[in-house]
């Protein structure tokens, strides 16, 4: 398995900084891709390959998106289900939602998948500056 | 002439208001460049940022609805074949993003098959009556739910437009021909 992942953001795609060997995974950006399942798509395997071998380690996941599609929206769910799965399984997973405080949108997206996380553990909290 | 006919339509745009108005095929880049440009429009007018992102997302879910579902397309003839070089299928529509008073309004519209007008009336209607709550309830239990048949999408688009908007969103049909109804939709922010 690689040991990191590191995807630049582009306009419409955010920078995905996944480092494995720190545990520390990140999506920071805007998210309206042309085509969801061709950029998530690689996203879900690497996360899906990390997990499996998780075992009952511990992982941080950072969310610190500006704007998702209502498509984009949908692939965040399926991380959030496969960090919950992980965590469920017995890994210790933090998860935190940035959101810029000026956009409440963001922020109740943010608490509608907090809630169903039930073994993960789910922090929100605003972007800096 | 010339410059009267063109000057006339942008006078019809501009006494409604209009800012950017796009009619003809949508693809994916032409979603990019309108949008960043729409980006500039609203960082200059100072909108403030809930305003600025919540115009940006409706636009994007008008422009996409128009990509994946407009029922007008220019498509190469024969079908093309399942090459990732060969020609894709591209989508007629209409978009404006204007302003009326003080908000700012993004209208989209394309042709729509006639037998689809019922179900799009039945769901619009639901989604225009509900309260804030009520659609932020329906948006996580269709986010959880498999996409209806023939969605391209999470199925989550109209509802994201309805969170967005600040009052309730408008929609219309209007006879085009035995097969095919125009389909508008409005939300204000």
């Amino acid at each position: 398995m690689r040991d990191k992942i590191d995807i630049a953001a582009t306009t419409r795609t955010p920078a995905v900084t996944f480092d494995f060997t720190q545990h520390h995974l990140k999506i920071k950006g805007e998210s309206y891709p042309e085509d969801v399942t061709e950029f998530y798509g690689p996203v879900f395997t690497a996360l899906d390959n990390y997990l499996s071998k998780l075992g009952k380690g511990s992982c941080r996941f950072d969310f610190e998106l500006i704007y998702l599609n209502s498509s984009s929206a949908k692939a965040v769910m399926m991380l959030m289900d496969k960090l919950e799965a992980a965590a469920k399984k017995g890994a210790s997973v933090e998860v935190y939602w940035y959101y810029d405080k000026e956009d409440d949108t963001m922020q109740e997206l943010g608490e509608e998948f907090g809630e169903d996380l039930e073994n993960a553990k789910f922090h929100l909290e605003k972007m800096a500056g | 002439m010339l410059a009267r006919q063109l000057m006339d339509t942008r006078a019809v745009l501009h006494r409604q208001g209009v800012i950017f108005a796009y009619s003809g095929y949508v693809t994916e880049p032409v979603l990019s460049g309108v949008g960043e440009a729409l980006k500039q429009k609203l960082t200059i007018d100072d909108a403030d940022t809930k305003t600025l992102r919540s115009v940006f997302a409706i636009f994007v879910e008008q422009m996409q609805n128009i990509i994946r579902y407009s029922a007008e397309k220019a498509r190469p003839a024969p079908p093309p074949v399942p090459d990732a070089n060969a020609l894709m299928e591209i989508s007629y529509g209409i978009l404006t993003i204007g302003k009326e008073d003080n908000e700012y309004v993004v209208c989209a519209g394309n042709l729509v098959a006639c037998s689809d007008v019922e179900r799009l009336r039945t769901k619009l209607s639901r989604i225009r009556n509900m309260s804030k709550d009520e659609l932020k309830a329906l948006y996580k239990e269709q986010l959880r739910a498999e996409p209806e048949p023939g969605s391209k999408g999470a199925g989550l688009g109209f509802m994201e437009i309805a969170r967005r908007a600040s009052k309730p969103i408008e929609f219309d049909f209007a006879d085009a021909d035995d097969t095919y109804a125009f389909f508008a939709l409005k939300a204000s922010i």
